[in-house]
């Protein structure tokens, strides 16, 4: 118990110092807990209680997801969502496997930490838009959207690395099944939903968390994983009334996912027997493999290179899902290069998202200036 | 000036359009509840932006459809434009001195200048409908609804310094 209060003190107090310098506090939640779990002083130490807390941080995570997946939304922008979608997807994917593949990792480790690479953190994304006043560019309607992609793609992985020795096609009929009876759940019941939702008193943010709860329990009988149960769950209540659910869902989130952050550093050790080269490269990697990504997409969308370097800027940052792979599936080794790769992507990724304008117009002036220079010598 | 609207997943719902003369105007409610504003000028690649409380923006809102006379006194004008073009001016005023411990009945606000007192502010207290008896006191605000000439004759003829 003293670890937990220990650990949402500290959280305090750095959720406090990161919004006043408006920088991401993720990557100061994992840092935290490195320093005071098993790499620092041994100060913080998991326990029952807390392994319960950062469980509810991942299932309100992802229900949290699901809630903000709408499908017809993708289907009414096809063109734009899915080639920069499929452009992001190929490039993150193949540089992170085979970057991970080549230094050392097996089979499966690589496909981890290439899953994990290429998700980018939309919560981060999301708030470097608006903190820097990004929303009216062209190039962030891709951004968002792109996030969305990445989610989509995100819940696939999730069902095939969750499907483990099951038979594919029965495992993803149960998901259907499971998903066809919440959206029919939430179809027939949707006036008792609103009915409850609207109330002033203690009943809709009690039934918000017995529901995902609940649902997330269910998964014991059906063997079909609670992250995907949630995510159904999130994705049948948001034909509902999905603003209502996250006004209700958000302070569970909120306090569970920065204990989840914290107790996920706790575990990570960079103490001993750690390769810095190797977690050094697969960082740089990241960062470097999003710039390609980027450009292809500002080429192909934008017909501008600068267009790709104001949505790499904001794509670096990698985050809650990339941790939320290393949690459920990653070996120790694993976890402790995505937490790094985490770290420094989102460290250089708010950097790059607030100075993005400095630097593009950097460039155009050089590149003004040159081709004043080159005329005069002709 | 054609008006978009979209809604943007995890941002909040954007509001567009271009003026005839060739600028844009966007318009973000994000979910943290802020409100942006951005304006691109024609021709010019970087826009502006200023980020709003809900309280800012829509006192933005009232200055852009009617016109605020002083900083610290507000004038909305509603047009009702199935009532033969109506228009209706709401405006606050802070009570002078001149009128401070008189009833609305002797200022004979009504009578004088044809407006009406539809409410009283007084200390964070909203006084609605003040019956004639009503008495004003130092620091009142007062919020008084007619026609803009109307209005115009109550700044000038109850209002005096």
């Amino acid at each position: 118990m003293e670890s937990l209060i220990l650990a949402l003190f500290v959280c305090l107090v750095l959720a406090l110092v990161t919004k006043y310098l408006s920088i991401p506090a993720i990557p100061f939640y994992i840092l935290a807990g490195v320093l005071l779990g098993k790499t620092g002083g041994g100060l913080l130490t998991t326990n029952e209680i807390s392994h319960f807390f950062s469980e509810m941080g991942l299932i309100f995570l992802l229900f949290f997801m699901g809630l903000g997946l709408k499908p017809e939304r993708i289907a009414s922008n096809r063109t734009a969502v899915l080639t920069s979608g499929i452009i992001d997807l190929n490039v993150n994917m193949i540089i992170g496997f085979a970057g991970a593949y080549l230094l050392g990792f097996s089979f499966t480790e690589s496909l981890i930490i290439a899953s994990a690479f290429y998700i980018s953190s939309t919560a981060m994304a999301i708030t470097s838009l608006i903190e820097n006043r990004k929303l009216m560019l062209r190039e962030s309607d891709t951004v968002i959207w792109l996030m969305v992609f990445e989610d989509l793609v995100l819940i696939i992985f999730l069902a095939i690395l969750s499907a483990g020795n099951q038979n594919l096609i029965i495992f993803l009929v149960k998901i259907m099944a499971v998903l066809g009876v919440l959206y029919a759940l939430a179809h027939y019941g949707k006036e008792f939903l609103i009915s409850i939702l609207d109330r002033d008193d203690e009943l809709p943010i009690l039934f918000t968390f017995a529901a995902v709860l609940t649902t997330a329990s269910f998964s014991l009988y059906l063997g079909v994983p609670e992250t995907m149960m949630v995510i159904a769950l999130g994705v049948a209540f948001a034909t509902t009334d999905p603003d209502a659910f996250e006004q209700h869902a958000r302070p569970f989130k909120d306090v569970f996912l920065v204990v989840f952050f914290v107790f996920f550093g706790v575990t990570v050790d960079f103490s001993g027997g750690v390769n810095w080269f190797v977690i050094g490269a697969i960082s740089l990697l990241a960062v470097a493999s999003k710039l390609i990504s980027g450009l292809l997409t500002g080429i192909f969308i934008h017909d501008s290179a600068l267009s790709g370097l104001e949505i790499w800027a904001n794509t670096i940052a990698r985050g809650e899902f990339s941790i939320a792979l290393a949690v459920l599936y990653g070996s120790p080794l694993v976890g402790t290069t995505i937490a790094a790769m985490v770290i420094v992507t989102s460290i250089v990724g708010s950097f790059m998202a607030k100075y993005s304008g400095m630097l593009r117009r950097g460039i155009v002036s050089h590149g003004r200036h040159r081709a004043a220079s080159q005329r005069r010598m002709h | 000036m054609a008006l978009r609207s979209l809604n943007l997943p995890g941002v909040g719902t954007k509001y567009e359009f271009e003026t005839d003369k060739g600028d844009t105007v966007a318009i973000f409610f994000t979910k943290t509840g802020s409100i942006q504003m951005y304006t691109l000028q024609k021709n010019c690649h970087t826009p502006s932006a200023a980020e709003m409380s809900p309280v800012e923006a829509r006192r933005l809102g009232n200055i852009l459809t009617g016109a605020i006379i002083e900083a610290d006194q507000e004038s909305v004008e509603i047009a009702f434009s199935a009532l033969a073009d109506l228009r209706i001016t709401i405006h606050t005023f802070f009570v002078t001195a001149s009128a401070v411990g008189k009833t609305i009945e002797d200022l004979q606000i009504r009578a004088k200048t044809g407006a009406t007192v539809i409410a009283v502010c007084r200390h964070d207290r909203n006084i609605i409908n003040p019956p004639p008896t009503f008495v004003f006191e130092k620091g009142d605000a007062a919020l008084v609804i007619g026609e803009s000439d109307q209005i115009k004759k109550f700044e000038a003829e109850i209002m005096v310094d």
